[in-house]
């Protein structure tokens, strides 16, 4: 009995000698399987005990136990002082290549300035409880100018030189009668007010709509929106008052509108509505020199807008005599341009990468 | 229409033009440009020639002395001959810089001191004339500035005249506004009519054969007409105002055009068939040659003057070349009349045929006026050709005009306006504005609408001529009370809002582009409708409405690529247009409906040292169109193999909703179609149905619980054949309840797997939802999947090791 238990605090005596020594993971995992493993050291120390008393096993197997856990812990910390080590040179190392770029993810798409600007004249008209309505952009003459107190041989019908569309081709399902591409997103008050039947009305319409004109400053295809309020004892103070809170939210605080009288069909009195300049800040005056933006007058051209003709109001089925209404409407492009300050019409519609990215 | 400052300056006072364009603008009547005439001509004067003998040392010049006004003659050296000594010529003087930047000083030329210049035509860049020098009239005191000696100190307004004021495309008409602006009158021209010998009606005959279309026709007849050109100063007038001069009788009847507003014209007697007018409505088959030289087949509705035979002037619109004013003609007939819009304005835009005689007649020309612009223009004509006015008017007058009432309550304007406006203030307006007060009372008035005014029909214009003095900036900002009510967003604005976001998180820039395109763009698509067509396209480039989003989306690729832009993933949400089918409901004339779709081309990540580089496949085309069904919650869509017809057969798809009903399509466009677009192979793209999606989406999201047992994990490698599409062996792996997920990780092909093999390797996550799984369970749950993709026929997998 003596001698093994000898024998087994010889073989911690070497363990501990050996492990201290022991320089990488490597060595100590071979001195556990020489010590720990199953045909290792301790293992075979232990195959004498059969030869032992039965009084004296539990004796032996104490002390059997003692090394292995003595072994085990020293092997452990030899590994906890490799790992410490090993951290150590790595956190005291060189770095990595801080100024490479970082990783390229899928870059964010990005939206087109003219639904951004749409977007927003949209959002800014929904917090003074409009609704967005919508109507077809091949139309019926109806829509497009007869309703909108434009009839046939009326010279108003120069203001827009009119896409009309060939019969022939809107299939066997088509109304009969004079079919166009809207001139204006005008109609889709007519279409509303048909719609809901009475007042109140409170609705914005953005859309396309098409003119027979293509040069730098005309596009055959652009965007408007047009906004239509219809109550008992709307009055041109509203009309004036709500196109002065969008011309602030959309243009900035400081900006001013200026009402001039002007001509529209659909509406009476009519009037042009320019706000101060975003550009020169209504001063007409640039870095010295005169406002390319404005022209040097401080003041841009940028919406249309009236009472309701009371015809208006008849052919969409609203009571003259009870109800006032007024309308508005605005060039999406022109509201963009200003803003985001793009001076060519033309690059809204060429779709160049260079150009989108840039919002 | 332009307008000369100095005419207007006839019938009105005026103030600064600067103050004048303001006002105009502020009434309506938007003054879009200033032009100022005889600008570049400071220092240069008349001078009177006192004398002129030849240059001493140079054979071709000579030397003058002319008398400048003021000082002493000055010696001038010049090398013109076509003056005489009494001559009144244009001097520059010392220090004057001509329109051509020659800046004048004092000169030896050839040992002669010269202290300015004689000038040409020319040289004051007035005319191409370089002949000799600028005779100006003998009367012209010397001194005078040469731009006022010449008329040409004026200032001219471009108007922007609105189509409803016909009644301000003149002269007086913009006199009649300052005035009402300013609280003056007009001074209104008074011809000196002097009627002489015949009475005009023995002369010729008037007859209207379409009284709805022509309410009246007036004529005159001058008789000794010697047709010459115009004098200096009314040429002077109608060119200021765009109107060049043809001779003394035309340019009468132009120059009452845009004084009065009202158009005239003058016909040859002599060539006047019958010595008779008939105003008719044109004969089938009949045919006219007008004015500009066209021979043009008329229609029953065009209106034509004529005489006995044949037409000679398209009424209103343009006359014929028949019985024009010639050089020969002494007789003049001179037709004052009007017109029905409506009328002229079909004739002259079925003739493609416009002039300021129909400019006005289709906006509406004044009743009130026919009689004394007749009379006007018959005294010019007289006065410029020296010729004799017949008497009295032959006037065929079947329709008078009634003067339009129309009633004011004095509370309207307040209620339109949104504020008090003084009844005086606006009774003195409508007055200003040659409104005539009838049945004033305590409600309110009527106010008979002046001749001219054809836009005035209904209370609310009277309101707007009331504000339009005023001006706008009187009226105060209110907000109208705010909505009682707060629409939820509707389901369309939800479905593109999310899309987009969809999009351009998936590394989409939106585009827009036109809704029409050419035929050609979209025939490679081989869709089976045909587009609706314009009438009147700009250019066969932008014909056809589009019945697809992406030939528009090629176009921009090839037009980026070409700006070496070549990874590109580009989207547009919008419109197609398709013919209304048998049985559409509702008055809309087609059918629109909203798609979207993108277009990818180039690297899947952007180019960088850690991106492998890859192309997009149709995997990148299928990913983007699941970012947007995850987006508006739509589960349970299906592909099947096949997408649209321009799509590459074998790499493409379609998508429908579990329902089946069809969502849209992914893949990669077809080579031919590619080519047609000048776009190289490996371009994606999808469409999809906004409506469709709209329909199928569940966008408000419903929560399930979070679930709390653990979950086993196993993998599962299985070979199949390649023509087992991964979908199925999914659909058989999601068959057995207890896989709560399955992510097909590899997809593996090469040795060591026979050709024609593949290997798919999946994750799966067991799990039960009311107790926790044991290891035994989830072998069993993995036996049974293995045991089904075996045996399973179209499946036959083999299970790897």
């Amino acid at each position: 009995m003596a001698d093994l238990i000898g024998q087994l605090q010889s073989l911690a005596a070497t363990a501990r000698d050996a492990v201290a020594g022991a320089a990488d993971e490597r060595a100590i995992e071979e001195l556990r399987v020489r010590f720990l493993g199953k045909k290792g050291e301790l293992s075979a120390v232990l195959r004498g005990m059969g030869a032992l008393a039965a009084e004296e096993r539990p004796r032996v197997g104490e002390v059997a136990n003692r090394v292995r856990d003595e072994v085990e812990a020293l092997l452990a910390a030899a590994r906890a002082r490799l790992e410490d080590r090993k951290l150590e040179a790595e956190l005291s190392g060189p770095p990595i290549d801080v100024t490479l770029p970082g990783r390229r993810l899928l870059p964010r798409g990005h939206r087109h300035p003219l639904t951004r600007a749409a977007d927003e004249i949209t959002a800014i008209f929904s917090r003074l409880g409009y609704e967005v309505a919508s109507g077809p952009e091949i139309e019926l003459d109806w829509y497009n100018f007869e309703a909108l107190n434009i009839p046939a041989d009326h010279p108003a019908r120069d203001m827009q030189d009119t896409f009309y569309v060939e019969e022939g081709t809107l299939g066997p399902g088509a109304r009969r009668g004079s079919v166009l591409l809207r001139t204006h997103t005008s109609p889709v008050q007519i279409r509303t007010m048909k719609r809901l039947g009475r007042p109140p009305v409170r609705v914005i319409c953005p859309g396309r709509v098409y003119r027979s004109d293509y040069d730098q400053t005309h596009s055959p295809m652009f965007h408007q929106v047009e906004g239509l309020c219809v109550d008992e004892g709307i009055t041109f103070a509203d009309l004036k008052g709500t196109l002065a809170a969008f011309a602030r939210a959309y243009f900035g605080p400081a900006t001013r509108t200026r009402f001039r009288p002007s001509y529209f069909p659909f509406t009476e009195p009519s009037a042009e509505v320019d706000v101060s300049c975003s550009i020169c800040g209504g001063s007409g005056q640039k870095s010295g020199g005169r406002c390319g933006t404005c022209k040097g007058t401080g003041w841009l051209e940028v919406l249309g807008a009236g009472l309701v003709h009371p015809r208006v109001l008849e052919n969409g089925g609203i009571d003259p005599t009870r109800s006032t209404g007024f309308a508005f409407g605005m060039g999406v492009e022109r509201l963009a341009m200003l803003k985001y300050g793009i001076d060519d019409l033309r690059l809204f519609f060429e779709n160049d990468l260079r150009f989108l990215e840039q919002f | 229409m332009r307008i000369s400052l100095k005419w207007l300056a006839e019938y009105v006072d005026l103030p600064a033009p600067e103050e004048l364009a303001r006002r105009l603008t502020a009434v309506g009547l938007e003054v879009e440009g200033i032009e100022r005439t005889g600008q570049g001509l400071e220092g240069v004067v008349a001078a009177r020639v006192l004398s002129s003998e030849r240059h001493p040392n140079a054979e071709k010049l000579s030397v003058a002395t002319v008398d400048r006004g003021e000082g002493a003659p000055l010696q001038i050296v010049c090398g013109a001959k076509n003056y005489a000594v009494g001559d009144v010529v244009p001097l520059a003087q010392v220090g004057a810089v001509l329109p051509g930047g020659q800046r004048i000083e004092k000169a030896k030329l050839r040992g002669v001191e010269s202290s300015g210049m004689l000038c040409s035509a020319r040289e004051l860049g007035l005319d191409a004339d370089a002949a000799g020098l600028l005779l100006l009239p003998r009367e012209v005191a010397p001194g005078t500035p040469v731009a006022a000696a010449l008329g040409l100190d004026d200032v001219l307004f471009e108007v922007n005249v609105t189509p409803n004021r016909p009644d301000a495309l003149s002269h007086v008409g913009i006199a009649r506004e300052v005035a009402a602006i300013l609280g003056t009158r007009v001074r209104m021209p008074a011809p000196r009519l002097a009627e002489q010998g015949p009475a005009a009606a023995e002369r010729v005959r008037v007859r209207i054969e379409a009284p709805d279309r022509c309410a009246r026709y007036a004529a005159r007849v001058v008789e000794g007409v010697r047709i010459g050109p115009s004098p200096a100063w009314l040429a002077r007038r109608l060119e200021a105002c765009g109107v060049r001069s043809i001779s003394n009788a035309v340019d009468a009847t132009n120059y009452v055009l845009l004084e009065l507003g009202h158009p005239l014209h003058a016909f040859d007697l002599d060539k006047v068939a019958g010595a008779e007018i008939v105003v008719r409505t044109a004969r089938p088959g009949e045919r006219i040659t007008t004015l500009d030289g066209k021979d043009r087949a008329l229609e029953p509705d065009d209106l034509l003057i004529a005489d006995r035979d044949r037409g000679s002037a398209l009424a209103g619109v343009m006359g014929g070349g028949d019985s024009e004013i010639s050089a020969g003609t002494t007789r003049v007939l001179l037709e004052s009349a009007w017109f029905a819009p409506g009328g002229i304005r079909r004739t002259s835009r079925r003739h493609g045929l416009r002039s300021e005689a129909s400019y006005r007649f289709e906006r509406g020309a004044d009743p009130g006026v026919v009689i004394p612009a007749l009379d006007r223009c018959a005294a010019l004509i007289a006065e410029l050709g020296g010729g004799t006015v017949r008497t009295g008017v032959v006037d065929a007058h079947p329709r008078p005009h009634r003067p339009a009432e129309v009633r004011l309550r004095w509370s309207r304007p307040e209620a339109m306006l949104g504020m008090p406006v003084d009844r005086d203030e606006a009774r003195a307006r409508l007055a200003g504005l040659g409104f005539e007060e009838r049945d004033a009372g305590a409600g309110g008035a009527s106010y008979v609408v002046p001749s001219w005014r054809v836009d005035v029909s209904i209370e609310e214009d009277l309101v707007e001529e009331i504000v339009r003095a005023r001006g706008y900036d009187a009226i105060p900002e209110t907000l109208p009370p705010i909505a009682a009510a707060t629409p939820a967003e509707p389901a369309d604005a939800v479905v593109v809002a999310r899309t987009r976001v969809a999009l351009e998180g998936a590394g989409f820039s939106e585009a827009v582009n036109f809704s029409f395109v050419s035929e050609p763009d979209l025939a490679p698509l081989r869709y089976p409708v045909a587009g609706i067509a314009l009438k009147n396209p700009i250019s066969a480039d932008l014909a056809v409405m589009r019945t697809s989003l992406v030939p528009s989306l090629l176009r921009n690729a090839a037009r980026n690529r070409a700006q070496r832009v070549e990874d590109l993933r580009l989207y547009e949400l919008a419109r197609v247009y398709h013919p209304a089918p048998e049985g559409h409901e509702g008055d809309e004339p087609s059918v629109e409906a909203m798609h979207v779709a993108g277009v990818l081309l180039g690297r899947r990540l952007p180019l960088g040292w850690s991106a492998a580089g890859d192309a997009v496949d149709f995997y990148d085309a299928k990913a983007a169109v699941t970012a947007v069904l995850e987006a508006l919650g739509l589960r349970g869509a299906g592909w099947t193999a096949g997408g649209e017809p321009w799509m590459h057969p074998r790499h493409s798809a379609r998508v429908a909703a579990a329902s089946g009903e069809p969502l849209g399509a992914a893949g990669e466009i077809h080579p031919r179609v590619a080519q047609a677009f000048e776009l190289p192979r490996g371009v994606m793209a999808f469409e999809l149905s906004l409506g469709a999606l709209m329909r199928h989406g569940r966008w408000v999201p419903s929560h399930r619980p979070v679930p709390r047992l653990p979950a086993v994990l196993r993998d599962l490698a299985v070979v199949v054949d390649e023509a087992v599409e991964a979908g199925s062996v999914l659909a058989a792996v999601r068959a057995e309840p207890l896989v709560e997920e399955v992510v097909l990780f590899d997809v593996y092909r090469g040795a060591p797997l026979p050709p024609g093999r593949k290997n798919l390797a999946m994750a799966l996550r067991y799990r039960a939802a009311d107790r926790t799984l044991t290891d035994a369970e989830a072998d069993a749950a993995h036996a049974a999947i293995v045991g089904r993709l075996r045996a399973d026929p179209r499946i036959r997998a083999e299970l790897r090791a």
